[in-house]
């Protein structure tokens, strides 16, 4: 006995003598963070060789960013794994392994395309998609039943409905995100692409084109009607996502733009709107188009570590992005896939059924601009959005002000 | 006033005793603060290999161009005077009142204290809830008395969200203010107040002539600390608003440079050591300005 566990010990020594052990960040938080842990502990059995620890994150996307950029500047090898919101990867670019090489390694031609466009940078794919978000629209099923109203297509329906209904039931109509922070850029990108403008093509700011400026400035008249004709409650410039759910969830309002990670919340035990909520597209403009925003998180390999340290990650990255992980993560932990064939998956159309609906919506997903100096790009966009929502910008103003702005930041 | 004599063994042990703190302070406060002034002539960005271009007092002169930075300074000084006005007012009397005996001083003293020692991040997180709209307790409360318009968020309003912000801090803070007072006023011995009460004075006679010449340097201790602090606020701006509104200070576009643009090819690294010199010479002349006005000797 003694012997065999002398023996083990030996055999642990000298296997991890010859392990590699790679860091990696991730969410902290409830089923994301347990689902990460099964899946890395399943995948360091199949590979004993490689040694995985997780080093959880703070849950605020800015606070992450900050450590990213500590961790970064100062050239340190870990982690090796970093755990990428879907705007990062043009400013990390310059700490980032090109996965490009390994495109068919990895599989890349199966992903969504709007996740993958998000990590070219300069013709190199600096992460590859992990999970995919976009936005949605969220409605009362019940109250739009009881007023005799389908799901709205446009936003004059909207517009309608949730007036109609809120001033029946004393309740908000429409709740969003309109707080000065990256969800307003969020929601800004989808109601200025649903009215068929369109902010930046392309890396060129192209809001000041005849054409695209007169929708531009629709859209956010339109976000401003919301407010000032009390469809939406003027305290929407102080709501991020929670502050919309709670309102929405505690049955205080007919409608909400949102992310998926609401749908679970909306339907559990204890919510007081369970088995009532809808979700369809968010709604179009005139001669517009039905626009979600891409969110979700990537996957990149930290450029600084050692040779064997990259070559252990891009297993790891392989291994969690491959479809069966995707499939668990979407029933278990409520993350979307970002390829394409997990959306035909049996588990997922049982469990998860409105993933599968709203597919199309995935797969059409608009990124935000993907450019280096994105926080500057978002920053302006943010400040004079926020000032037309808070009457201190005319819409028209406003935008002439973002577009020179924005030109002088992207450098055309 | 005299010197006094050292021995020469003492002087040498003196000397090594204070060496570790004096290392100290080079590495975690000098060298950086040089670094950073040197940064400040430079334009660059953290990327590797980024070309690091010298452009002199340029990022100064920048700074006087940017209305960004000229506002958040005007903002840093409206949130600054009339936090410390309000603190030291409210601390002072409060510091008065805790000085008297009366029954359970002591577990009043110890309760007034509990706002300073929540986080800030987490008083500031609790109060932006109590100005929410719809559930938010103090909206509901000035709703209720017809002060503002129902259903207007206090924190999305130009002109309410930095007062709103004023109010933390204020409420936050005036315990401390009130301690350091409260310390002072403990050092005054009864004897003074005793032979004024015999002589006839006033309790406001007494309070003019004893309580506040001797509370003096305490006073000014407490306002630098308080200034030098208000100055460079940053949580609970940052976490209230994300400086929304007018209510954006020094520090947090400062943050905004340094850490949301720390990789911009446009190069911010040098622009944002710039205001960082700044903030610092700012709160420089601030301290100096006390000192003098005082008179407070700093041995």
């Amino acid at each position: 006995m003694k012997k065999l566990l002398l023996f083990v010990t030996l055999l642990s020594f000298f296997i991890s003598s010859f392990a590699v052990t790679i860091t990696m960040t991730a969410g902290a938080v409830g089923k994301e963070l347990e689902l990460t842990n099964i899946q890395i502990q399943r995948f360091m059995e199949e590979n004993p060789d490689i040694n995985v620890q997780i080093l959880p994150m703070p849950n605020s996307s800015t606070a992450r960013h900050d450590l990213y950029v500590t961790y970064l500047a100062s050239g340190t090898p870990d982690p090796v794994v970093l755990m990428l919101d879907v705007v990062w990867p043009a400013e990390f670019a310059p700490f980032l392994v090109d996965l490009k090489p390994d495109y068919d390694y990895f599989g890349f031609d199966g992903f969504l395309e709007g996740t993958i466009k998000s990590n070219v940078v300069d013709d190199k794919i600096v992460a590859a998609p992990w999970f995919t978000d976009a936005g949605f629209m969220y409605y009362r099923k019940d109250l739009l039943e009881k007023y005799g109203y389908d799901a709205p297509n446009t936003w004059n329906e909207l517009y309608n409905i949730a007036k109609d209904i809120s001033e029946n039931e004393f309740i908000d109509g429409f709740v969003w995100q309109g707080a000065k922070y990256e969800g307003l850029t969020c929601d800004v990108m989808e109601f200025v692409h649903s009215f068929g403008g369109e902010i930046i093509d392309n890396g060129k700011v192209v809001v000041d084109n005849a054409e695209n400026y007169d929708k531009t400035v629709a859209a956010l008249k339109f976000m401003k009607k919301l407010i000032d004709d009390g469809v939406t409650p003027k305290g929407v410039t102080t709501y991020m996502e929670e502050e919309a759910r709670r309102q929405f969830q505690n049955g205080n309002a007919v409608f909400m733009r949102n992310w998926p990670y609401a749908w679970p919340l909306a339907n559990a035990s204890d919510s007081p709107v369970k088995g009532k909520v809808g979700i369809v597209p968010v709604p179009m403009g005139d001669n517009g188009r039905h626009s979600a925003t891409l969110g979700g998180w990537n996957l990149g390999i930290n450029k600084n570590s050692s040779k064997a340290q990259i070559d252990a990650a891009k297993k790891l990255v392989k291994y969690l992005t491959a479809y069966d992980q995707q499939v668990e993560r979407a029933t278990y932990a409520g993350q979307n896939p970002t390829m394409k064939s997990a959306y035909s998956d049996a588990k997922i159309k049982e469990e998860a059924p409105f993933v599968v609906d709203l597919y199309d919506v995935f797969i059409s997903a608009e990124p935000r601009p993907v450019t280096a100096v994105y926080s500057e790009v978002s920053d302006a966009i943010q400040r004079y959005t926020y000032g037309v929502l808070t009457g201190q910008y005319k819409a028209e103003d406003a935008v002439t002000r973002m577009a020179k702005e924005l030109k002088q930041i992207v450098g055309n | 006033m005299a010197e006094k004599k050292y021995k020469k063994s003492d002087i040498k042990l003196a000397f090594w005793l204070i060496l570790p703190a004096v290392v100290a302070i080079a590495i975690t406060a000098f060298i950086p603060l040089f670094k950073t002034i040197i940064d400040s002539f430079f334009k660059f960005t953290l990327i590797p290999d980024f070309p690091r271009e010298f452009v002199g007092i340029n990022n100064y002169i920048d700074l006087f161009k940017d209305s960004r930075f000229v506002e958040s300074f005007w903002n840093t000084m409206y949130f600054t005077v009339f936090t410390v006005f309000l603190e030291f007012i409210i601390g002072l009397v409060t510091a008065v009142i805790l000085n008297a005996s009366f029954k359970l001083r002591g577990i009043v003293r110890a309760a007034i204290l509990i706002p300073w020692a929540v986080p800030t991040a987490i008083s500031s997180q609790m109060w932006r809830w109590m100005y929410n709209d719809q559930a938010g307790i103090i909206s509901n409360i000035l709703y209720t008395l017809g002060w503002i318009e129902p259903g207007t968020p206090i924190l999305g309003t130009p002109g309410y969200a930095m007062n709103a912000i004023v109010a933390v801090d204020v409420w936050k803070t005036t315990p401390f203010v009130a301690l350091l007072l409260l310390a002072g006023l403990q050092l005054i011995p009864s004897e003074l107040y005793e032979a004024a009460r015999i002589d006839g004075a006033s309790k406001w006679k007494q309070f003019t002539t004893i309580t506040l010449p001797i509370l003096k340097p305490t006073i000014a201790v407490t306002l630098i600390f308080r200034t030098l602090d208000a100055l460079r606020v940053f949580d609970i701006v940052y976490i209230m608003t994300g400086g929304a509104l007018g209510t954006e200070t020094l520090s947090v576009y400062n943050r905004t440079i340094l850490m949301d643009r720390i990789f911009s090819p446009r190069g911010w690294y040098g622009y944002g050591s710039a205001i960082s010199v700044v903030i610092f010479l700012i709160i420089g002349v601030f301290s100096v300005i006390y000192i003098k006005t005082m008179k407070l000797k700093i041995d």
